[in-house]
Parts: C-alpha cells; structure tokens; sequence
C-alpha cells in the first residue's frame, strides 16, 4: 500500500488514541499530538495530489468471507477524494491549530482532541474508500464523533439533547443506506461504488431497483448533510464548540452526503433520483435561508446558512450539474469554516455571548477579525470577486437551464436571500453600539498566531481559489464541461442582491425604529415565529417521536408484556396452584378423612369391577 | 479422558473446593480462575486441532450401558469450540468480575460446578446426556442468582428455574420421540437413521430452545432473571445460557431436521422478527437500566433467530458471529449496569446522570458497548447486523431489509440511556455516591472493550471458525 494512504488510513485514529494518553500526562500534549497528526494527514493529501494527477490509487481487499459471500473493503483515490482529501484535512488542520486558543482553558483537551482526530479520520475513510460497506464505516464513524463533540459539554442539558437529536437523525438516514447495501449484494451484486456507476452506464442495472437504492442512499445523505426533513439537527448541534461546528459544518460531516452522490453522480443520473435529489434541496435551500433571516444567535444564523447552501451544491449536483455542485462544495467549506471560526473568535472575545442581539460595536475591539468575517460573508452572499459568487452562479444558472420551475425558483430565492441575513449578522455583530454589558470593559484579545493566522489563510483562499476555478472543475470532472449560460443572470442576481443589502443596511443601521414597528404587526409575529422554529419540522419529528414511537407504539408494547404474556405466565402459576390445592383438601391428616376415601376407593373399584363383570 | 474430565471433574470438585476453601475464603476464586484458564487453553487446543473439513472431533465414549446401546459421546465440531471458547473466556473473565463477591467459597464452587455440565452441553452429541447436562446448569443458576442476587432473588430465581424446566420438558418430549422413532440416542446416528419427521417434533424441539433463547413470546422469565441476578451471572445468563438455545437450534432443528426446519423456516423468522422489533421497543420505553439492556439482549437473539432461519450457509455463519458478539457486547453493559445500581442504589436512568464526570473510564467502555450494541462500524455488532441483513435479505427478499429498523431502534434506547446516565447534569444520587472500582473489575471490562473493537475490525477468524462449522450447507 501506498505509504500515503497509509498514514491517511491510520493516523488520525492512533493520533485520537495518543492525543488522549498524552493529553492525560500534560494537557498540552494533546493539543500538539492534534497539530501534529493534522499537519501530516494535510501533507499526505498533498502529496496524493500531486503524485495521482492522473493515474488513480485502486486497492480490492475482502473484509469479510462468510459462506459464499464476500463483504469488500477497497481503497480507491481518484480526483474527487483528493479534493475532498484537501478540504477535510486542510481545513480540519487550521480547526485544530485555532482551538488552541480557543479550547485553551478547557479541561477535558484530551477527549476534545482524540475526538476531532477521529472525525476526520472517519471523513478520510469515507472518501478513500471504494465500496459502500467501508463509506458506510466513515460515514458512522463521523456520526459517533459528532455525536460526542456535540454533547463534549456533556454536563449541560441543552448540549447533551443536542448530541443525542444529532446521532439519532442521522441515524434515521443512516438505516437506510445500510438496507442499500443489502439490497445491491442481492440484486446487483456488488457495493463497489466505481463498478456501480460502470454498470450504470451500461445500463445494466434494473432501473427499479437502482431507483430505490439511489434514494435509499440520499436519504442517509439528507440526514448528514441537514436537508428537509432531517435538518433540525444541524441547528442544534451548535450547543457544542464553535470549533467543532466549523468542523462539522466546513471540513467533514455535512460535505459527506453530497460527497456520495457525486461519488454516484452516473449511479444517480441513470436512475431520475437526481430529480428527487434536486426538488428537495430546493425546498430545503429556501427553509434554510428564510430561517436564517430571523435566528437571534450567530451560530444558528450560520447554521441555517449552512443548510440553504449546500442544498444549493446539491440543487447543482440534482440538476446534472457535477462541476456547478463540487465546486460549491469546496467554495462552501472554506467561507464557512472561515465565518464559523471568525464567529468563534467573536465568542472568544465577547466572553462566550452568543446572541448577536447582544453584541453590537464590535468593529472597534477586533477589526481584523470583522474584515476576515466581511470577506466570509461577501463570498457567502456571492459577491464578485469572491468564490462564492462563480459556485452559486453556476449553480443557479444550471438550475434555470436544466431544472424545473419549483427548484428554479426556489433555488434563486435562497442565492439571493443569502446576502440578506448574512448581512444582517455582520451588522448586528460589528456596527452600532455594544448592546450587552458583558463585552463593555475587558475583552479576551485574539492572539496573532493561533486565531488571526487561519483566519488570514482561510479569507485569502476566499478571495483567491477562483482563480484556479476552471482548474478545479477540470480537475474534478476530468475534462471540459458545458457550462450553463443564462443570458442576463448575473445581473439579475446582482441586482437582487444589490436590493436586498439596502434594504438590510437601511433597517439594521438606520431604521430600527421601522423595525421594530415592523415586526410588532401581528401577521409579521406569526411569520417570524414559523421561521424562527424552522417551519415547526422539529416540533413535529418530536411530536412523532414522543407520541407514536415512544407514547404508541412501545407504551403499548410495555402494556401488553405486563398485562397479556406476563400475565398467563403468572396465571399458569395460578392454575398449578389451584389444581394442588384440590388435591391437597385429600390430605388434611385426619383419619376420619383417609377413612372415607379408604371406603368410598374400595366401592369405586366394587362398582367397576361389577359394571365389567357385568359388562362381559 | 481429558473431555469426560473437564466435565465431571468440577461437578464433584465443587464440593472438595467449598469445603477447602470456607476458612480461607479469597483462595476459591485463584482456583476458579486456574480452573478457568485450563479449560480454556484445552478448548483453545481443540480449536487448534479441529478437522480442517468441518467434521467432527472424536473425544471417545465413556459410560456405556451395553444393555441400552447407551453411552456418553463426546465430539466436537466447529460450533461445539466456537461455544466452549466463549464458555471458557467468559468464565476467566466473570471470575474477575466478581472478584469482591461475598461467601465466595460458595460462590466460586458453584461457578466451578456449572463450568462442568456447560461444557457437557456443547460437547456430548448424546441427546439424553445433552438433555441431562442441559437441566444440570440450572442448579447452580438457581442458587447463584437466588443467593447473591438484588432484592426480589426468590422470585427471579424460581421463576427462571420453573420456565426452563418446563419448557426443557418438551425439548423432552422431543429427544424421546425421536429415540422411538430411530431407537438410538447418539445424535449423528439419529440423523443417519432419520427418514421423515412428524411436525410434532420439530415443534416440542424449537418450543424447548425458543424459551431459552428467549424467543417472544417466551422471554418473561429474562428480564426478571437477569435484574435479579448478580451482575456476573447475567454476563453467564446472557453470554452462555441463551447461546445454548440457540446451538440447540442450529444442532437439533437446523442440522438434525433440516427438511422440517426449511418447512417451518418462515415461522422461525416471523418468531425472530417479532422478538427482534417487540423487545426493542420495550427497551425504548424502559426506566430500569438493566432491564433496558435485558430486553436489548433479547433483541439482538432475535436477529441470531431471523439469521438461523435462514438455512443458508452464510445466514448461519452470521448467526455464529453474532452470538459471540451479542455475548461480548452485552457483558459489559450487563457489568456496568449493575455496577451503577451498586454505587448509585437505584435502578431507574432517569435517577442517574452525569456520570461521566464521575467515572469517564466506566463511562467510555459504557459508550463503546452500547455503540455496538446499535451496531457502530468498527465493533463486533456492526459486522453481526450488517452480515445478517445481507444474508436474510439474499433468502428473503427484498422485504426484510426493514430489519434495518432494528439498527434505529437499538440506537433509540441506546442513546437515550447515555443521555440519561452518562451525559447531563449530575443527579443527587450520583453526586453523592463513590464511583470506585476495583483493578480486576476495571481489567474485565477492557478485555471486552479490546475484543469487541478487535473482532469488530478483524471478524475473519470467528468466521473462519462458522465457515467451518457450516461448510455442509456450502451448496445452500
């Protein structure tokens, strides 16, 4: 095996395990192991890529022989795990390198650090892999890592229900993609994701079948990566670090559904599942950005953002576009991981104050990090000439060329609102007047090294990576591709956008009397408070969960045990008992009795033995 | 000799142990352990031995009855070692579970007593004898859960021993039918004279092993068994007792009747799947931590039912690495659980929380196996539930894969039961109560938390041993 691959492979879980030992014996420790094993799986991708420019890596190995069946395990790297590789570990390398600060005064470093270095290891093997039991391993692994850091603050309420919703949406999906295994060993026999869309190609996978498994896969993909209806999770989830949501929310878990589906673009494009695929992220993209213009905290404000855009780099991916999506996909994960560790590094400085209504004025304390945040968001809003502006684009125009009139429309709402709450975040956060008590006086100062520097790499990358844009696309896609052109777009966009800032800036810096009064109308109440909930979908998955699953269904499990099968079993009992007691009444010691039943035996057998005498 | 030694000798060296060791209490468990560790190396010797074609390992004949053509036969084969590994590795491990156990003289010597008729359940092939030591291990069950177990002992106990028996009644029946029908008792022969089966039989037989699985709806007694028994002997209830249902399923309906069993193969499954998704939901609703994990036991033999069922060469061996799986995974939950009960003094999750910050070391082996207990990649109940929807879904059809929901469900009380103990605030009782634990119970629990991880990663070997004990159904 490739000496690469091999760190990649195992690296990140024998550094998750010295991390901890380590960190036990010093608490920095841990924290250098991290940085240690990050930088070096970063320079392993690096070297991947520019070893494999164009041959690609193709390990086959047999996991498991039992009876006749054989469960694979393969190793295969071509250009799309390589730019995945960049993303998780490059990204998950400056996450690491910020928390030093950041985690700094935390005790429990040593279950923080072995815990990201998990995560990221579960990232790699998703997308080295080359079956779907091994992406089907990764992909869980990052369940259970998120599942922990999100509750890392185990001891609070609110971070502990949050792992717990976390794990258990994502799980929801999850079964599915484990019934898809089962179902392509019967039917197709193999889960080799390269031979999967091979086949498709040929055409010679019954389209039924393939239909099913392609969403039986994109339901696991609409659990990790926060679409309609699995999304609450991705909200709540932000009860845990900030780091860890840059992480989650950049490098590695959310980006693994869309990851799969290109990984099966020619699987998914034979089947019309890109057709389900496109209409949901659609309808999740607007969810999303709605949302996002009413949340009160920083990082659900993010959060949301989060949701609407990568339904929009699956809307690409939905309507045939891969480029469009992939790209969006690697735009997204730097501006977010770049907005999510700038407003880590809001928090750090504003004494853990995560309402951005409370906050305000900021712009005098940290300017660097407000520039680093404005860059993130111009390139969020799509912006020219940061990355995001070419990726949403694309997106967009490929949705008005190829797609139908709902995720057209819908798809163009969400691109344009995305500059509306995100501006608004920046102004809460930034301009006006410190609004709280709690960041007047003394604030924690960002230091150079360990927060301005990521935030430095990542803005520039924003700026900068759209550059090498059409390199990337070819990279990814192996050749040219037809890009979408809708004539009159981008100024279309533009001045939507354009509209949509004034109308922020107008409100959030100069009119928030208006506001105020706005939002005081009982119509605009209910509104906000549909958006403000995420369109109640939480309510009612918990309404479900607790009154179906748990109140229905297992209550009446729990009565019928009680009150049927336990209760025949304890009755025989009953019945054993009460036969015994007949019989005992015979035996009651008195001679009186045992004289009677002497006399009473001795005419019974008088009697038969008359009747059969006589009988003869 | 050395097979009819490991069996008889502990059955009356029990008592010479009790009686050497009531003055000087701690030596019993050395001798246990020692006695533990023999038999394990001697299975681990047998495994090493195995015919490489899948047949049986010849021990001899011993007991004859010349009169009768009767006589005590013991052979192996790869599901007998398979059984006896796991026998013999949970009792080493048990002895350290139960290493502050009190009157352990006596308790020791009745571990030392079952170790004996356990090992002759899986290793004679003669259906009295196996019929014989069968209802032997409930002796020492009786008394080991009726003495040191929690506050309603009495009950638990007898109600175990009263529902097995019964129900080993018309395993009875069964055995006896079947001597009238072939007039031989040795279970290789019976199958070589066995033309057809009456129904009848195979039923008395699946009936007799369905309740010791347990099989829904025959599990009541489990679920009290096993809240009122020490916290080790419920790694031996769940780990050695229930797998001797089901390798009397695979032995007598799969291998013995396999015309019949492929008859009632779907009754079989519909048994498998009801146990499999009702106990789930009754751990869903559970309070009591340890019932929770009773019935997530019953739940996971209900996939080990579903795979049987399947009478396919690699349904089986899914089913053979899942009941090893099942016994590491749910040990240590089992361990944990009463430990906490121990420390805490209540029974009730929502009573607990925040034990992490107490005892991160129990709580981490917590997480891990009640990970694999939902079938997380990278432990040995990921590899069982993935093998067994595979399998089922290749007899089946497409239709079974909604098995699947039992990874949701297992993940449902699972995660619910980490929110509850481990994570969240600290409760009152937690606060107040001294979470230490002593070395051996801590090694215990790292050995099964390094074997569930390393079999999870690396199953080949246990599959290596359920191809062999399998391979007969190679064409199937």
């Amino acid at each position: 095996m490739n000496n690469a691959v091999f760190i990649l492979l195992t690296a990140p879980f024998v550094g998750a395990v010295l991390a901890y030992v380590l960190g036990k014996v010093k608490r920095e420790l841990a924290f250098w192991v991290a940085e240690v094993v990050g930088f070096v799986l970063f320079l392993a991708s690096v070297v991947l890529f520019l070893k494999y420019s164009d041959t690609v890596i193709d390990i086959d190995y047999t996991w498991i022989a039992y009876g006749n069946l054989q469960l694979p395990f393969g190793i295969y790297i071509d250009h799309l795990s390589i730019v995945m590789l960049l993303v998780a570990t490059g990204l998950g390398f400056l996450d690491i390198h910020f928390a030093h600060d950041y985690m700094g005064e935390d005790p429990d470093q040593p279950r923080y650090y072995a815990k990201v270095l998990f995560f990221i290891g579960g990232m790699i093997l998703l997308v080295i892999t080359k079956d779907l039991i091994g992406a089907f391993v990764g992909w869980e692994f990052m369940g259970l890592a998120s599942y922990l850091l999100i509750s890392f603050w185990y001891y609070k309420h609110s971070a502990a229900n949050a792992g717990m919703q976390a794990f258990l949406y994502t799980r929801f999906g999850d079964i599915f993609i484990l019934a898809a295994i089962a179902l392509l060993m019967y039917y197709v026999g193999t889960v080799n994701l390269v031979e999967l869309n091979k086949l498709a190609d040929a055409g010679q996978i019954d389209k039924t079948i393939a239909l099913v498994v392609a969403l039986f896969i994109f339901m696991g993909a609409i659990g990790k990566s926060g679409q309609f209806p699995l999304y609450p999770w991705l909200m709540n989830a932000m009860e845990g670090p900030t780091t860890v949501s840059a992480l989650i929310h950049g490098a590695t878990m959310v980006n693994s559904g869309i990851y799969i589906v290109a990984r099966l673009f020619d699987f998914f494009s034979y089947t019309d599942a890109l057709f389900v695929v496109a209409n949901v992220a659609a309808l999740s993209a607007f969810i999303g950005s709605t949302s996002a213009l009413v949340q009160k905290e920083i990082k659900k404000i993010l959060a949301y953002s989060t949701m609407s855009h990568l339904s929009i780099a699956f809307v690409g991916l939905g309507v045939g576009s891969l480029a469009a999506g992939m790209l969006h996909l690697v735009n997204h994960a730097i501006f977010k991981a770049l907005l999510f560790l700038s407003a880590g590094a809001v928090i750090y400085i504003a004494h853990h104050q995560k309402d951005a209504w409370k906050l305000g004025g900021l712009i005098k304390t940290a300017p660097f990090v407000a520039l680093f945040m404005a860059m993130g968001s111009l390139s969020l809003a799509g912006v020219p000439p940061f990355s995001g502006f070419f990726s949403k684009e694309m997106v967009v125009a490929a949705a008005w060329e190829w797609g139908n009139g709902f995720t057209k429309t819908f798809v163009t709402i969400a691109a344009l609102l995305s500059i509306a709450y995100i501006t608004r975040l920046w102004i809460l956060i930034f301009l006006g007047e410190p609004r709280h008590e709690s960041i007047g006086g003394s604030v924690h100062k960002p230091s150079n090294l360990w927060m301005r520097l990521p935030l430095g790499i990542l803005a520039f990358l924003t700026l900068f990576i759209s550059i090498w844009q059409s390199d990337i696309i070819r990279y990814i896609t192996g050749g040219e591709v037809v890009e979408p052109h809708v004539a009159g777009l981008t100024a279309f966009m533009l001045t939507g956008m354009l509209i949509l800032f004034l109308i922020v800036v107008g409100l959030y810096v100069k009119g928030l009397n208006l506001l105020y009064k706005i939002s005081s109308h009982h119509f605009v109440q209910t509104i906000h408070q549909v958006l403000f909930n995420g369109y109640y979908v939480e309510a009612m998955i918990t309404w479900v969960s607790k009154n179906i699953i748990v109140g229905a269904i297992a209550k009446s499990a729990r009565w019928f045990d009680t009150y049927v099968v336990d209760y025949i079993v304890n009755k025989t009992v009953d019945f054993t008992y009460a036969v015994y007691k007949i019989f005992r009444a015979g035996h009651s010691g008195k001679i009186g009795t045992y004289m009677g039943q002497f006399v009473l035996g001795v005419a019974i057998i008088v009697i038969a033995i008359l009747i059969i005498v006589k009988g003869l | 000799m050395v097979g009819l030694g490991i069996i008889f000798a502990p059955m009356f060296g029990a008592a010479l142990v009790y009686f050497l060791t009531r003055n000087a209490q701690h030596i019993a468990k050395y001798i246990a352990l020692g006695w533990f560790l023999v038999l394990f190396f001697i299975s681990f010797y047998w495994y090493k031995h195995l015919p490489s074609d899948g047949s049986f390992l010849y021990l001899g004949e011993f007991l004859k009855v010349p009169q009768f053509a009767f006589s005590l036969t013991l052979q192996i084969d790869a599901l007998s070692v398979a059984m006896l590994l796991l026998t013999a590795a949970l009792l080493v491990l048990v002895v350290f579970t139960s290493w502050e156990e009190k009157k352990q003289a006596a308790y020791f010597s009745l571990l030392i007593f079952f170790s004996g008729p356990i090992f002759g359940v899986f290793m004679t092939t003669n259906v009295l004898w196996f019929f014989m030591f069968w209802e032997l291990t409930l002796v020492p069950m009786l008394f080991l859960v009726g003495i040191w177990g929690a506050e309603n002992r009495i009950y638990a106990a007898i109600k175990f021993f009263i529902y097995t028996h019964v129900f080993a009644m018309f395993m009875f029946v069964g055995f006896y039918l079947l001597f009238a029908q072939t007039g031989v008792w040795d279970l290789l022969t019976i199958k070589e004279a066995l033309l057809a089966t009456p129904a009848l039989i195979w039923w008395l037989m699946f009936l007799g092993f369905a309740a010791k699985l347990p099989v829904f709806p025959f599990h009541t007694w489990l679920p009290d068994a096993h809240v009122q028994a020490p916290s080790s002997i419920s790694v031996l209830l769940a780990g050695v007792l229930l797998k001797m249902g089901a390798y009397g399923l695979i032995r007598f309906t799969v291998e013995l009747m396999p015309v019949s069993t492929l008859l009632f193969a779907k009754w079989m499954l519909i048994f498998g799947l009801i146990t499999t998704l009702y106990a789930g939901f009754l751990a869903i609703y559970e309070r009591h931590i340890k019932k929770m994990v009773a019935y997530s036991s019953i739940s996971h033999m209900g996939l080990v039912v579903v795979a049987i069922s399947t009478m396919t060469y690699d349904g089986l061996s899914a089913s053979l690495y899942e009941m090893i799986g099942h016994a590491l995974v749910i040990s240590p939950l089992f361990l944990i659980a009463g430990w906490l009960h121990h420390k805490t003094h209540t029974w009730y999750m929502d009573e607990m929380g925040g034990i992490m910050k107490k005892a991160p070391y129990v709580s981490a082996i917590f997480i891990l196996a009640g990970m694999a207990a939902l079938g997380l990649p990278g432990t040995m109940g990921f590899v069982g539930e993935l093998t067994i929807i595979v399998s089922a879904v290749k007899a089946y059809g497409w239709w079974i894969a909604v098995i699947a929901i039992a990874g949701l469900i297992s993940a449902g009380y699972i995660i619910w039961a980490i929110r509850r103990v481990i994570h969240g605030p600290m409760s009152e009782k937690v606060a107040k109560a001294d979470f230490s634990m002593h070395f051996a119970e801590k090694f215990a629990l790292s050995v099964f938390a390094f074997l569930i991880v390393y079999f999870g990663i690396n199953p080949q070997p246990i599959f290596d041993l359920a191809n062999k004990a399998f391979s007969f159904l190679g064409g199937m």
